[in-house]
C-alpha cells in the first residue's frame, strides 16, 4: 500500500502520485462553494417574506456610518420605528446594538468575535432572539467591512454599501466584490464634502464598473441632506 | 491566511467530500476551482488555507488548482479522486 497517501495501489511511498495520473477519475462536480450559504439565506428570504418583512443590509467599512444612518432613519420615521428590528453585527461590544434600541427599534447583537463578515447561518440564529411580531422591515447591519461580507448573502432582499466621503472616492475601485452585488450605493458624510478631496462622480464611476446600473444616493446623517431620497428608495414614508 | 477564505475552505472540502463519496472513490488528488474576481475572495489566501483545512480529510495533500476567471463565479469545477 502506498504509505503516503493510503490509496492500496502497490508502490514507492516516496514517489507519491505514482500510479495515480492512471488511476485517477475525473469528477465533474460544477458547484459553487457558497451554495450552502445562498441557500440558507433565500431560505431566510422567505421566512420573512411570509410575514411581510422585508430585510435590507447595510454593508461599509468600520465607521463608514452605517449606525448612523440607521438613527437617522428611525429618527425620521418616527412612530414606524416601533415595526424596525436590527441584526446588529460587530467583532466586539453592543455599543450599535444599544445605538438603535435607544431609537426605539428592537435590536439583536451578534458579536462575532474573529469573524470578519455575518452570514445567513448567524442571522438565523441572530433573529431566535428577536421577536418579529409587527415587524415589518428587518435591518441587517453587517460588521465593518468593504471586503469580506461581498460573497454572504444574508437574508436581505436589498443591500446599500455605504462609502463615507472621508474614506476615498477610491474604494469602489479597489473593493469591487462588494458593489457587485450591491442594490444601492450610499456616499456618506455629505457635510464633510467641502473638507475633504471627494470626487462624487469618480467614486460613482468606480461603482459602476462592478455593476453598471447601481442607483446611488449621497446623504449626511447629521444634517439629513439626502434622508428623503434614501426614504424614497426604502419605500418609507417620513412621519 | 483570512477568516472568510479558510470558511469557503471548510466549503469547499464539503463540497469535495460529497462528491467524492457519492463518485465511489476514496481519495481526492486533485481540485479545479474558479475564482471569480469579483467574488470577493483572494486565491492566495484560498490557496494558502487549503492544505490546512484539508490536513485529515480525504483530500489531504491533494494538488489544488484556482482558475481566475472574470465575473462572481466561486465554484467547484471538477476534482481527480482514486
Amino acid at each position: 500500500m502506498c504509505g503516503t497517501c493510503g490509496c492500496g495501489q502497490p508502490g514507492e511511498p516516496r514517489l507519491h502520485h505514482h500510479d495515480h495520473e492512471v488511476e485517477a477519475r475525473r469528477v465533474v462536480v460544477e458547484r459553487s462553494l457558497l451554495e450552502d450559504n445562498d441557500r440558507r439565506s433565500e431560505a431566510l428570504k422567505k421566512r420573512l417574506a411570509a410575514r411581510g418583512i422585508e430585510a435590507v443590509g447595510l454593508v461599509g467599512g468600520p465607521g463608514a456610518g452605517k449606525t448612523a444612518l440607521l438613527e437617522a432613519t428611525f429618527a425620521a420615521l418616527g412612530p414606524a420605528v416601533a415595526g424596525q428590528a436590527v441584526v446588529e453585527g460587530d467583532c466586539a461590544t453592543d455599543h450599535d446594538a444599544r445605538r438603535v434600541e435607544a431609537c426605539g427599534a428592537r435590536v439583536a447583537q451578534v458579536v462575532t468575535g474573529s469573524l470578519c463578515h455575518l452570514d445567513a447561518h448567524l442571522v438565523e440564529h441572530a433573529l431566535e432572539d428577536l421577536d418579529l411580531d409587527g415587524v415589518e422591515r428587518l435591518w441587517i447591519e453587517n460588521v465593518g467591512n468593504l471586503v469580506c461580507p461581498a460573497p454572504f448573502a444574508c437574508g436581505e432582499t436589498r443591500r446599500a454599501v455605504l462609502v463615507s466621503v472621508t474614506e476615498g472616492d477610491d474604494k469602489p475601485e479597489k473593493y469591487p466584490a462588494v458593489f457587485a452585488d450591491a442594490d444601492l450605493l450610499v456616499v456618506s458624510k455629505l457635510d464633510l464634502l467641502p473638507h475633504v478631496d471627494f470626487d462624487l462622480e469618480r467614486c460613482l464611476a468606480g461603482a459602476r464598473r462592478a455593476r453598471p446600473d447601481l442607483p446611488a444616493l449621497a446623504l449626511s446623517a447629521r444634517t439629513g441632506e439626502g434622508i428623503d431620497a434614501w426614504l424614497a428608495w426604502l419605500g418609507a414614508e417620513r412621519s | 491566511m483570512t477568516v472568510h477564505e479558510t470558511k469557503l475552505c471548510l466549503s469547499l472540502l464539503a463540497l469535495a467530500s460529497e462528491h467524492l463519496e457519492r463518485s465511489g472513490g476514496s481519495r481526492i488528488v486533485a481540485l479545479r476551482v474558479r475564482v471569480g474576481e469579483l467574488s470577493g475572495v483572494v486565491p492566495e489566501a484560498l490557496a494558502s488555507a487549503f492544505p490546512i483545512c484539508a490536513e485529515r480529510t480525504a483530500a489531504a495533500g491533494a494538488e489544488l488548482t484556482l482558475e481566475p476567471v472574470p465575473g462572481r463565479e466561486l465554484e467547484l469545477q471538477e476534482m481527480e479522486v482514486i
